[in-house]
């Protein structure tokens, strides 16, 4: 019997079973475990319980009552392995349909879960006319899966933060992940100090889950944790920026910054505008080449001559 | 067992679990259909079916075993009501799923985004790890104005030319152009349109919050028959007439510069900074692009880039030229000879 046999008819037996199996019953039952002796079996059967929860499927362990006589079972509870009753009306799947073809990157992933949303459906095949929109937001994340994970068990994850040997150690109770401007952030409380905080998934290694649980505090909104734009998200205190947007962008200014204070000058609009990133705010300000102008803080105008200083003509 | 073939073995086994339901819900289903809808060959289905001829139940009898049969190219799978019902998704599943339907859910005009934000809502529900109807994921992204979106989405969906007021995002410069919309891709935080520029006579994209004004013209526009969303990720685009041109960036710019920006190549120097090949064909980008490194870029080639640099560096100064009483203070601090005295930073843009 091939290994991927024996791994379906070990799913098969352990969702069917109405009460945990031990090794031993596995042994004795499980078509596929006929291996010659004790230490055959064992290594055959740690390698497929590793593979069945690599794939993510809950082969869980119940451990053994002490005055009961039965050692440590398993078994892959029912509502942890097949998908809730959803009740997707069909233009709610439709649009999912349309949604999953518009992922890109992680097109593969949509496409699997979107199967295994519609496999009680006759929806069509995807397909049809060509979209011409699409959203990279899920893509090439790897960590974003078993981050995820984590946080729907409600699993105080811990993981290194930072570039390279320095990375420090976190522990984290995860609330929410978060997809802005471009990045994804994971916020939580932290295990440590219970201070609230973000992290940039793209700057987390070796994730792992640990054994301890949480609650993640009710009504709790993990965006309103992170500040809005990457000027304000940065080590600096808070300060406000003065900025003024001469006439030819103050439009921009007025579409995208709807919330800023501002004050009409001769020349533009002037803007207020918090930042606690000053490289962030310079980089950003240099995009407008010279159609605006920081006015204060001076520590800030500093900077963006910092940048601008060394292609000038020297100065006597 | 090596990784590869662990890889492997999971990636049928996953396959399988995935069809069953759907294969166990649609008796007589075509071989080539469920080939299609699962992403394999019609070979390697046949082979899936085949294994499932010694799968089912302890005991192992004709009354426990899986019962399959795919004669006539008709699959039926008995027997096996515990593979009817589908998987939960798994997270990667569940993210992919849930954030692209979010970023699309909140373009305006989207016929489907009722029936979309519905569907989020029962997924929500599915993904909540507890009662809870917090599925734990949010998606933002930056837009601009929703009119201009909606004006966007009518005219791609009437395949009309438009008007676009557009502010270059390399010099603030803000133009006037018509353009045949192809598409519209979120990519980097963005959304960003994509079309044909009758302006520059070539592929564009345009950020859309950086759209000051658009106006769906009469005019017919065609998409090309290859157009790909997918092709955009990552918000640049291959272009003919491009230049190359060279940096050395910093350690630390270097751990998120490739990121960002689109480098062909690049090499570590002796001293640990970073060589990098990027491509253009605008020089007043790349220009802007290497103020914002500040001190984190050296070395610049060819001439004409840093010639670019130096006439932004110049236009930006000029703003804060001494030319009242209190302006010259920034200039005097000037890194000509000093440099920073605070600690380089970690950029997040």
């Amino acid at each position: 019997m091939r290994r991927i046999e024996r791994l379906i008819n070990l799913i098969a037996a352990l969702l069917e079973t109405p009460r945990p199996l031990t090794a031993d019953d596995i042994r004795e039952q499980i078509s596929g475990y006929d291996q010659p002796n004790d230490d055959a079996f064992r290594r055959a059967f740690e390698r497929d319980k590793e593979a069945l929860r690599a794939m993510g499927i809950p082969l869980e362990l119940r451990k053994s009552d002490p005055f009961a006589e039965v050692g440590d079972a398993y078994i892959i509870p029912k509502d942890k392995y097949y998908l809730p009753e959803l009740d997707l009306e069909p233009d709610e799947l439709a649009a999912l349909g349309v949604a999953a073809q518009a992922v890109l990157g992680a097109g593969d992933q949509a496409a699997s879960g979107l199967l295994k949303l519609t496999a009680e459906t006759s929806l069509p095949s995807l397909g049809g006319p060509r979209l011409l929109w699409g959203a990279d937001v899920a893509a090439e994340q790897p960590l974003l899966g078993p981050l995820y994970a984590a946080l729907l068990d409600r699993k105080v994850v811990r993981f290194r933060y930072g570039p390279g040997e320095g990375a420090a150690q976190r522990a984290l109770e995860s609330y929410g992940l978060v997809h802005r401007r471009g990045h994804w952030y994971l916020v939580g409380k932290d295990a440590g100090d219970a201070v609230i905080k973000s992290f940039r998934v793209s700057k987390i290694s070796e994730v792992q889950a640990s054994t301890s649980s949480y609650e993640v505090p009710k009504g709790f909104v993990a965006g309103d944790r992170l500040d809005r734009e990457a000027w304000e998200w940065g080590p600096d205190p808070m300060t406000d920026a003065t900025i003024l947007f001469s006439d030819s962008v103050r439009w921009w200014a007025e579409q995208n910054l709807p919330a800023a204070a501002t004050n009409e000058a001769s020349d533009g609009l002037e803007v207020k505008v918090p930042f606690a990133n000053v490289d962030a705010l310079v980089a950003w300000l240099i995009g407008f080449g010279d159609k605006v102008t920081l006015i204060e803080p001076e520590s800030a105008r500093r900077r963006l001559l910092d940048c601008v200083g060394p292609y000038l003509e020297p100065v006597q | 067992m090596s990784p590869v073939e662990q890889g492997r073995l999971a990636a049928r086994l996953r396959r399988i679990l995935v069809m069953l339901p759907y294969a166990i819900h649609h008796p007589g289903v075509s071989v080539d259909e469920l080939a299609k809808k699962f992403g394999t060959s019609k070979h390697d289905l046949i082979e899936d079916l085949k294994l499932l001829f010694m799968c089912g139940l302890p005991g192992y009898g004709p009354g426990d075993l899986i019962d399959v049969s795919y004669e006539t190219d008709r699959v039926y799978v008995r027997m096996a009501d515990y593979f009817a019902a589908p998987l939960r998704l798994t997270p990667a599943e569940a993210i992919a799923l849930y954030a692209g339907s979010a970023a699309i859910a909140a373009l305006p005009e989207m016929a489907e985004a009722d029936a979309l934000r519905r569907a989020l809502a029962k997924l929500g529900r599915a993904l909540g790890a507890t009662s809870q109807q917090d599925p734990g994921i949010e998606v933002q992204l930056a837009a601009g104005s929703v009119d201009h979106l909606k004006q966007l989405q009518r005219a791609l969906a009437g395949a009309k030319q438009i008007r676009l007021e557009y502010m270059s995002a390399s010099s603030g410069e803000l133009t006037s152009r018509t353009v045949e919309p192809w598409g519209l891709v979120a990519t980097v935080g963005h959304w960003y349109l994509i079309g044909w520029d009758h302006l520059r006579n070539d592929e564009r994209m345009f950020r859309t919050d950086r759209i000051k004004s658009v106006e769906v013209l009469d005019a017919p526009a065609t998409v090309p028959d290859d157009f790909d969303a997918a092709a955009y990720q990552g918000a640049f685009i291959g272009r003919t007439g491009q230049r190359s041109f060279t940096l050395e960036i910093s350690p630390e710019a270097a751990t998120w510069f490739e990121d960002y920006y689109p480098v062909t190549s690049s090499e570590e120097l002796d001293d640990g900074w970073t060589r990098v090949h990027l491509q253009t064909t605008n020089p007043r980008w790349a220009a802007g692009m290497i103020l914002q490194l500040g001190k984190e870029v050296r070395a610049i080639s060819p001439a004409s880039i840093l010639d670019e640099t130096r006439s932004l560096a110049a236009s930006i100064a000029a703003r804060y030229a001494p030319s009242g009483s209190d302006a010259g203070e920034g200039m005097a601090a000037g890194p000509a000879g000093g440099g920073r005295t605070e600690p380089d930073r970690a950029r997040s843009r």
